[in-house]
Protein backbone atom coordinates (compact mmCIF):
# COMPACT_ATOMS: atom_id res chain seq x y z
CA UNK A 1 0.00 0.00 0.00
CA UNK A 2 1.22 3.40 -0.91
CA UNK A 3 2.03 5.40 2.04
CA UNK A 4 -0.25 8.43 1.33
CA UNK A 5 -3.32 5.89 0.92
CA UNK A 6 -2.42 4.53 4.50
CA UNK A 7 -2.00 7.91 6.28
CA UNK A 8 -5.37 8.88 4.46
CA UNK A 9 -7.06 6.04 6.12
CA UNK A 10 -5.23 6.53 9.12
CA UNK A 11 -6.56 10.19 9.76
CA UNK A 12 -10.09 9.14 9.37
CA UNK A 13 -9.69 8.05 13.11
CA UNK A 14 -8.10 10.60 14.51
CA UNK A 15 -9.06 10.56 18.11
CA UNK A 16 -8.08 8.31 20.44
CA UNK A 17 -10.86 6.43 22.43
CA UNK A 18 -10.68 7.48 26.03
CA UNK A 19 -11.23 3.54 26.81
CA UNK A 20 -7.65 2.93 25.27
CA UNK A 21 -5.83 4.49 27.81
CA UNK A 22 -3.53 2.68 30.40
CA UNK A 23 -4.71 4.05 33.18
CA UNK A 24 -8.36 3.23 32.32
CA UNK A 25 -7.54 -0.40 32.68
CA UNK A 26 -5.14 -0.48 35.36
CA UNK A 27 -7.12 0.66 38.47
CA UNK A 28 -9.73 -2.56 38.13
CA UNK A 29 -7.43 -5.01 36.97
CA UNK A 30 -5.07 -4.40 39.41
CA UNK A 31 -7.69 -3.97 42.56
CA UNK A 32 -8.68 -7.44 40.87
CA UNK A 33 -5.16 -9.04 41.24
CA UNK A 34 -5.01 -7.61 44.49
CA UNK A 35 -8.37 -9.10 45.64
CA UNK A 36 -7.48 -12.16 44.75
CA UNK A 37 -4.14 -12.36 46.41
CA UNK A 38 -5.85 -11.08 49.16
CA UNK A 39 -8.39 -13.71 49.33
CA UNK A 40 -5.45 -16.24 48.95
CA UNK A 41 -3.93 -14.78 51.94
CA UNK A 42 -6.59 -14.57 54.63
CA UNK A 43 -7.68 -18.21 53.52
CA UNK A 44 -4.05 -19.69 53.89
CA UNK A 45 -2.33 -17.73 56.03
CA UNK A 46 -3.65 -14.76 57.95
CA UNK A 47 -2.55 -11.99 59.54
CA UNK A 48 -0.34 -12.66 62.70
CA UNK A 49 -2.26 -12.35 66.24
CA UNK A 50 0.54 -9.87 67.48
CA UNK A 51 0.64 -7.51 64.34
CA UNK A 52 -0.51 -4.09 66.06
CA UNK A 53 2.19 -4.54 68.62
CA UNK A 54 4.65 -6.12 66.37
CA UNK A 55 4.60 -3.07 64.34
CA UNK A 56 4.91 -0.70 66.60
CA UNK A 57 8.73 -1.71 66.48
CA UNK A 58 10.23 0.30 63.52
CA UNK A 59 12.49 -2.89 62.61
CA UNK A 60 8.91 -4.84 62.34
CA UNK A 61 7.60 -1.94 60.65
CA UNK A 62 10.25 -1.51 58.12
CA UNK A 63 9.39 -5.42 56.69
CA UNK A 64 6.07 -3.85 55.58
CA UNK A 65 6.72 -0.36 54.65
CA UNK A 66 9.93 -0.92 52.61
CA UNK A 67 7.72 -3.69 49.83
CA UNK A 68 4.90 -0.74 50.44
CA UNK A 69 7.36 1.75 49.16
CA UNK A 70 9.04 -0.17 46.46
CA UNK A 71 5.42 -0.57 45.08
CA UNK A 72 4.70 2.77 45.01
CA UNK A 73 7.98 3.79 43.46
CA UNK A 74 7.81 0.53 40.88
CA UNK A 75 4.46 1.32 40.09
CA UNK A 76 4.38 4.98 38.67
CA UNK A 77 7.86 3.35 36.78
CA UNK A 78 6.06 0.68 34.98
CA UNK A 79 3.50 2.93 33.83
CA UNK A 80 5.93 5.51 32.73
CA UNK A 81 7.74 2.95 30.87
CA UNK A 82 4.76 1.98 28.37
CA UNK A 83 5.03 5.64 27.12
CA UNK A 84 7.08 6.02 24.27
CA UNK A 85 10.13 8.54 25.24
CA UNK A 86 9.20 9.61 28.93
CA UNK A 87 11.98 9.51 31.56
CA UNK A 88 11.50 7.90 34.34
CA UNK A 89 12.60 10.84 36.93
CA UNK A 90 12.80 10.77 40.35
CA UNK A 91 10.99 7.48 41.08
CA UNK A 92 13.67 5.48 39.35
CA UNK A 93 16.54 7.28 41.90
CA UNK A 94 14.61 6.87 44.52
CA UNK A 95 13.93 3.28 44.00
CA UNK A 96 17.75 2.53 44.15
CA UNK A 97 18.14 4.00 48.22
CA UNK A 98 15.81 0.94 48.85
CA UNK A 99 17.89 -1.87 48.56
CA UNK A 100 20.90 0.10 50.25
CA UNK A 101 18.48 0.69 52.89
CA UNK A 102 17.98 -3.43 52.71
CA UNK A 103 21.52 -3.92 52.98
CA UNK A 104 21.78 -1.17 56.07
CA UNK A 105 19.18 -3.04 58.02
CA UNK A 106 21.18 -6.62 57.44
CA UNK A 107 24.32 -4.50 58.38
CA UNK A 108 22.86 -3.75 61.20
CA UNK A 109 21.01 -6.52 62.79
CA UNK A 110 24.07 -8.48 61.99
CA UNK A 111 26.33 -6.30 64.09
CA UNK A 112 22.84 -6.05 67.18
CA UNK A 113 22.80 -9.76 66.53
CA UNK A 114 25.71 -12.29 68.83
CA UNK A 115 27.70 -14.27 66.87
CA UNK A 116 25.75 -17.77 67.76
CA UNK A 117 22.71 -16.46 67.07
CA UNK A 118 23.00 -14.81 63.88
CA UNK A 119 23.46 -18.00 61.69
CA UNK A 120 19.70 -18.83 63.46
CA UNK A 121 17.90 -15.62 62.98
CA UNK A 122 18.78 -15.87 59.04
CA UNK A 123 17.90 -19.46 58.50
CA UNK A 124 14.99 -19.03 60.52
CA UNK A 125 12.20 -21.50 60.37
CA UNK A 126 9.72 -20.58 57.14
CA UNK A 127 11.94 -19.94 54.00
CA UNK A 128 9.65 -22.77 52.39
CA UNK A 129 6.94 -20.71 53.23
CA UNK A 130 8.27 -17.39 52.61
CA UNK A 131 9.46 -17.52 49.12
CA UNK A 132 6.34 -19.53 47.52
CA UNK A 133 4.23 -17.40 49.10
CA UNK A 134 5.62 -14.24 48.26
CA UNK A 135 6.26 -15.55 44.68
CA UNK A 136 2.63 -16.92 44.51
CA UNK A 137 0.74 -14.09 45.72
CA UNK A 138 2.75 -11.36 43.64
CA UNK A 139 1.09 -13.58 40.46
CA UNK A 140 -2.58 -12.38 40.44
CA UNK A 141 -1.70 -8.53 40.60
CA UNK A 142 1.25 -8.92 38.20
CA UNK A 143 -0.99 -10.36 35.93
CA UNK A 144 -3.33 -7.46 36.05
CA UNK A 145 -0.66 -5.23 35.55
CA UNK A 146 0.93 -6.74 32.50
CA UNK A 147 -2.84 -6.56 31.08
CA UNK A 148 -3.08 -3.21 31.84
CA UNK A 149 0.03 -2.26 30.60
CA UNK A 150 -0.78 -4.25 27.70
CA UNK A 151 -2.64 -1.14 26.11
CA UNK A 152 1.27 1.05 26.39
CA UNK A 153 3.74 0.78 24.45
CA UNK A 154 6.35 0.13 26.18
CA UNK A 155 10.31 0.66 24.23
CA UNK A 156 11.71 -2.38 26.77
CA UNK A 157 8.94 -4.83 26.87
CA UNK A 158 11.33 -7.00 29.37
CA UNK A 159 11.76 -4.00 31.58
CA UNK A 160 8.42 -2.62 32.03
CA UNK A 161 7.18 -6.18 32.79
CA UNK A 162 9.96 -6.52 35.49
CA UNK A 163 8.76 -2.92 36.81
CA UNK A 164 5.61 -4.45 37.17
CA UNK A 165 6.86 -7.69 38.74
CA UNK A 166 8.77 -5.66 41.45
CA UNK A 167 5.49 -3.48 42.04
CA UNK A 168 3.39 -6.70 42.43
CA UNK A 169 5.53 -8.35 44.54
CA UNK A 170 5.75 -4.77 46.86
CA UNK A 171 2.20 -5.74 47.05
CA UNK A 172 2.70 -8.88 48.09
CA UNK A 173 5.32 -8.90 50.22
CA UNK A 174 3.77 -6.29 51.81
CA UNK A 175 0.78 -8.31 52.73
CA UNK A 176 2.52 -11.94 53.49
CA UNK A 177 5.31 -9.41 55.70
CA UNK A 178 1.87 -9.47 57.42
CA UNK A 179 1.64 -12.98 58.31
CA UNK A 180 5.43 -13.78 59.26
CA UNK A 181 6.90 -13.60 62.75
CA UNK A 182 10.59 -13.84 61.50
CA UNK A 183 11.50 -9.85 62.22
CA UNK A 184 15.22 -9.97 61.87
CA UNK A 185 16.48 -7.95 58.56
CA UNK A 186 18.47 -10.94 58.76
CA UNK A 187 15.84 -12.73 57.48
CA UNK A 188 13.48 -11.08 55.91
CA UNK A 189 15.88 -8.65 54.55
CA UNK A 190 17.50 -11.67 52.41
CA UNK A 191 14.60 -13.83 51.94
CA UNK A 192 12.21 -11.57 51.53
CA UNK A 193 14.65 -9.74 48.68
CA UNK A 194 15.00 -13.00 46.87
CA UNK A 195 11.07 -13.87 46.68
CA UNK A 196 10.68 -10.58 45.13
CA UNK A 197 14.04 -11.14 42.89
CA UNK A 198 11.65 -14.10 41.82
CA UNK A 199 8.32 -12.11 40.64
CA UNK A 200 10.98 -9.31 38.94
CA UNK A 201 12.27 -12.23 36.84
CA UNK A 202 8.85 -13.88 36.22
CA UNK A 203 7.88 -10.01 35.68
CA UNK A 204 10.64 -9.72 33.02
CA UNK A 205 9.30 -12.89 31.50
CA UNK A 206 5.76 -11.95 31.34
CA UNK A 207 6.68 -8.41 29.43
CA UNK A 208 8.76 -9.87 27.01
CA UNK A 209 6.16 -12.74 26.35
CA UNK A 210 3.21 -10.85 26.53
CA UNK A 211 4.04 -6.86 26.20
CA UNK A 212 5.83 -6.66 22.75
CA UNK A 213 3.66 -4.55 19.93
CA UNK B 1 13.63 21.38 17.23
CA UNK B 2 10.84 23.33 19.18
CA UNK B 3 9.16 24.64 16.40
CA UNK B 4 8.01 21.46 15.49
CA UNK B 5 7.47 20.25 18.65
CA UNK B 6 4.75 22.75 18.74
CA UNK B 7 3.72 22.49 15.41
CA UNK B 8 3.39 18.53 15.90
CA UNK B 9 1.50 18.70 19.50
CA UNK B 10 -0.76 21.28 18.20
CA UNK B 11 -1.58 19.21 15.21
CA UNK B 12 -1.78 16.16 17.48
CA UNK B 13 -3.87 18.02 19.97
CA UNK B 14 -6.39 19.13 17.70
CA UNK B 15 -6.44 15.71 16.09
CA UNK B 16 -7.35 14.54 19.81
CA UNK B 17 -10.32 16.44 19.02
CA UNK B 18 -11.32 14.68 16.23
CA UNK B 19 -9.62 16.70 13.26
CA UNK B 20 -8.75 14.47 10.88
CA UNK B 21 -6.72 17.09 8.95
CA UNK B 22 -4.70 18.03 11.55
CA UNK B 23 -3.79 14.30 12.63
CA UNK B 24 -3.38 13.73 8.45
CA UNK B 25 -1.07 16.44 8.58
CA UNK B 26 1.10 15.65 11.00
CA UNK B 27 1.37 12.12 9.94
CA UNK B 28 2.07 13.26 6.84
CA UNK B 29 4.77 15.57 7.81
CA UNK B 30 6.47 13.01 9.85
CA UNK B 31 6.76 10.32 7.48
CA UNK B 32 10.43 12.09 6.16
CA UNK B 33 11.31 12.27 9.41
CA UNK B 34 10.34 8.34 9.71
CA UNK B 35 12.10 7.77 6.25
CA UNK B 36 15.38 9.43 7.84
CA UNK B 37 15.03 7.23 11.44
CA UNK B 38 14.74 4.07 9.24
CA UNK B 39 17.53 4.70 6.74
CA UNK B 40 20.00 5.20 9.82
CA UNK B 41 19.04 2.07 11.47
CA UNK B 42 18.90 -0.41 8.80
CA UNK B 43 21.71 0.44 6.61
CA UNK B 44 21.71 -1.21 3.76
CA UNK B 45 17.67 -1.51 3.36
CA UNK B 46 16.46 -0.89 -0.11
CA UNK B 47 13.76 1.67 -0.63
CA UNK B 48 10.50 -0.89 -0.63
CA UNK B 49 11.97 -2.36 2.78
CA UNK B 50 12.24 1.05 4.26
CA UNK B 51 9.17 2.62 2.91
CA UNK B 52 7.43 -0.79 4.63
CA UNK B 53 9.13 -0.21 8.13
CA UNK B 54 8.10 3.71 7.93
CA UNK B 55 4.24 2.29 7.32
CA UNK B 56 4.62 -0.02 10.45
CA UNK B 57 5.77 2.87 12.65
CA UNK B 58 2.73 5.04 11.13
CA UNK B 59 0.27 2.20 12.15
CA UNK B 60 2.38 1.82 15.80
CA UNK B 61 1.61 5.53 15.94
CA UNK B 62 -1.65 5.29 15.25
CA UNK B 63 -2.42 1.96 17.64
CA UNK B 64 -0.98 3.87 20.47
CA UNK B 65 -1.26 7.46 19.69
CA UNK B 66 -3.20 7.34 22.93
CA UNK B 67 -0.11 6.69 24.85
CA UNK B 68 1.37 10.57 23.62
CA UNK B 69 0.81 13.27 26.49
CA UNK B 70 -0.63 16.13 25.37
CA UNK B 71 1.57 17.83 27.87
CA UNK B 72 5.17 16.29 26.60
CA UNK B 73 6.89 16.94 23.87
CA UNK B 74 5.65 14.99 20.26
CA UNK B 75 9.46 14.34 19.16
CA UNK B 76 10.82 11.74 22.11
CA UNK B 77 7.37 10.28 21.83
CA UNK B 78 7.71 9.39 17.65
CA UNK B 79 11.29 8.78 17.93
CA UNK B 80 11.27 6.19 20.45
CA UNK B 81 8.12 4.49 18.74
CA UNK B 82 10.21 4.39 15.19
CA UNK B 83 13.16 3.35 17.04
CA UNK B 84 11.83 0.59 18.78
CA UNK B 85 10.13 -0.77 14.86
CA UNK B 86 13.10 -0.55 13.13
CA UNK B 87 14.81 -1.93 15.75
CA UNK B 88 11.51 -4.71 15.39
CA UNK B 89 12.83 -4.96 11.60
CA UNK B 90 16.26 -5.35 12.19
CA UNK B 91 15.60 -8.30 14.11
CA UNK B 92 13.55 -9.56 11.94
CA UNK B 93 16.12 -9.36 8.92
CA UNK B 94 18.88 -11.23 11.71
CA UNK B 95 16.34 -13.62 12.65
CA UNK B 96 16.42 -14.31 8.28
CA UNK B 97 19.73 -14.54 7.85
CA UNK B 98 21.49 -13.69 11.37
CA UNK B 99 24.43 -16.32 12.37
CA UNK B 100 22.98 -19.27 13.44
CA UNK B 101 19.42 -18.92 13.28
CA UNK B 102 18.04 -22.12 12.12
CA UNK B 103 16.80 -21.59 8.73
CA UNK B 104 16.94 -23.12 5.14
CA UNK B 105 19.59 -21.54 3.50
CA UNK B 106 17.51 -21.50 0.25
CA UNK B 107 15.12 -18.66 2.63
CA UNK B 108 18.64 -16.07 2.00
CA UNK B 109 18.31 -15.60 -1.43
CA UNK B 110 15.63 -13.61 -1.48
CA UNK B 111 17.26 -12.12 1.55
CA UNK B 112 21.14 -11.81 0.11
CA UNK B 113 22.08 -9.62 -2.64
CA UNK B 114 22.59 -11.15 -5.71
CA UNK B 115 26.14 -9.71 -5.72
CA UNK B 116 27.14 -10.71 -9.53
CA UNK B 117 27.03 -8.74 -12.49
CA UNK B 118 28.67 -5.60 -11.24
CA UNK B 119 31.50 -3.70 -13.34
CA UNK B 120 34.39 -6.30 -13.11
CA UNK B 121 38.09 -4.41 -12.60
CA UNK B 122 40.50 -5.74 -10.75
CA UNK B 123 40.48 -9.12 -12.16
CA UNK B 124 44.43 -9.69 -12.24
CA UNK B 125 44.67 -8.82 -9.16
CA UNK B 126 41.81 -10.52 -7.64
CA UNK B 127 42.52 -13.80 -9.82
CA UNK B 128 46.16 -13.25 -7.54
CA UNK B 129 43.84 -13.02 -4.48
CA UNK B 130 41.69 -16.16 -5.69
CA UNK B 131 44.31 -18.59 -5.76
CA UNK B 132 45.30 -17.92 -2.03
CA UNK B 133 40.99 -19.07 -0.86
CA UNK B 134 39.65 -22.39 -0.84
CA UNK B 135 38.67 -23.66 -4.43
CA UNK B 136 35.39 -23.83 -4.66
CA UNK B 137 34.82 -20.62 -3.17
CA UNK B 138 37.34 -19.32 -5.80
CA UNK B 139 35.24 -21.02 -8.60
CA UNK B 140 32.02 -19.34 -7.10
CA UNK B 141 33.68 -16.01 -7.54
CA UNK B 142 34.99 -16.20 -10.60
CA UNK B 143 31.90 -17.75 -12.04
CA UNK B 144 29.71 -14.99 -10.32
CA UNK B 145 31.57 -11.97 -10.24
CA UNK B 146 34.25 -12.53 -13.50
CA UNK B 147 32.08 -14.42 -15.82
CA UNK B 148 29.21 -12.90 -14.98
CA UNK B 149 27.04 -15.87 -14.58
CA UNK B 150 23.67 -16.01 -12.52
CA UNK B 151 23.77 -17.77 -8.69
CA UNK B 152 21.28 -20.16 -10.22
CA UNK B 153 23.48 -21.26 -13.23
CA UNK B 154 26.91 -21.51 -11.11
CA UNK B 155 24.24 -23.33 -8.40
CA UNK B 156 23.69 -25.40 -11.18
CA UNK B 157 27.14 -26.63 -12.29
CA UNK B 158 28.41 -27.33 -8.77
CA UNK B 159 25.45 -28.54 -7.55
CA UNK B 160 24.48 -26.51 -4.90
CA UNK B 161 21.27 -24.57 -4.16
CA UNK B 162 21.10 -20.84 -5.26
CA UNK B 163 21.14 -19.67 -1.75
CA UNK B 164 24.09 -21.75 -0.95
CA UNK B 165 25.81 -20.03 -3.61
CA UNK B 166 24.68 -16.48 -2.77
CA UNK B 167 25.85 -17.14 0.76
CA UNK B 168 29.33 -18.89 -0.29
CA UNK B 169 29.76 -16.01 -2.29
CA UNK B 170 29.29 -13.33 0.06
CA UNK B 171 31.81 -15.08 2.66
CA UNK B 172 34.23 -15.62 0.12
CA UNK B 173 33.82 -11.38 -0.90
CA UNK B 174 34.14 -10.79 2.55
CA UNK B 175 37.29 -12.91 2.47
CA UNK B 176 38.69 -11.67 0.04
CA UNK B 177 38.30 -7.95 1.09
CA UNK B 178 39.47 -8.66 4.42
CA UNK B 179 42.56 -10.24 2.54
CA UNK B 180 42.95 -6.84 0.27
CA UNK B 181 42.82 -4.48 3.36
CA UNK B 182 46.00 -6.88 5.27
CA UNK B 183 47.56 -6.21 1.65
CA UNK B 184 47.03 -3.02 1.66
CA UNK B 185 47.98 -2.46 5.64
CA UNK B 186 51.08 -4.04 4.94
CA UNK B 187 51.97 -1.61 2.76
CA UNK B 188 52.45 -3.81 -0.23
CA UNK B 189 51.33 -3.01 -3.79
CA UNK B 190 48.94 -0.21 -2.62
CA UNK B 191 48.08 0.99 -5.94
CA UNK B 192 48.44 -2.44 -7.74
CA UNK B 193 46.30 -4.60 -5.35
CA UNK B 194 42.50 -2.78 -6.32
CA UNK B 195 40.27 -3.85 -3.50
CA UNK B 196 37.82 -6.82 -4.78
CA UNK B 197 34.99 -4.76 -3.01
CA UNK B 198 34.66 -2.56 -6.77
CA UNK B 199 33.64 -5.43 -8.22
CA UNK B 200 30.45 -5.14 -5.78
CA UNK B 201 26.83 -3.44 -6.39
CA UNK B 202 25.27 -4.23 -9.07
CA UNK B 203 24.05 -0.29 -10.54
CA UNK B 204 24.29 0.01 -6.70
CA UNK B 205 25.03 3.93 -5.37
CA UNK B 206 29.18 3.47 -4.85
CA UNK B 207 29.24 2.32 -0.87
CA UNK B 208 31.96 3.61 1.40
CA UNK B 209 33.45 0.38 0.75
CA UNK B 210 34.39 1.54 -3.15
CA UNK B 211 34.59 5.04 -2.18
CA UNK B 212 37.32 4.35 0.55
CA UNK B 213 38.89 2.00 -2.07
CA UNK B 214 39.37 5.21 -4.69
CA UNK B 215 40.59 7.51 -2.15
CA UNK B 216 42.95 4.84 -1.74
CA UNK B 217 43.95 4.35 -5.15
CA UNK B 218 44.07 8.54 -5.62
Amino acid sequence: MNTDDLIAQLAQDPAPAPSARVEARLWPWLAGGLALTAAAFALLLGPRPDLAAALAQPVVAAKTLLPLLLAALALPLALRAVRPGARPGWPARVLWALPLAVVALIALAWLGTPASERMRLFIGHSIHVCLPAITLLSLPPLAGLIAALKRGAPVHPTGAGALAGLAAAGLATALYSTFCIEDSPLFYGVWYSLGIGIATGIGALAGRRWLRW
Amino acid sequence: MTDRNELWGDLLRRGNRGDAAAYGRFLTEAVPVLRNIARARLPGGNAEELEDVVQEVLMAVHAKRHTWRESDPVTPWLYAIARYKCADAARRRLGRGGQGADVPIDDLAEVLPDEAGGEITAARDLGRLLDRIEPRAADIVRGLGIQGESAAEVGSRLGMTEGAVRVAYHRAMQKLRDMADDDMAAGNAVGEVERPGQIKGAGDEPGPTGRRAEAADG
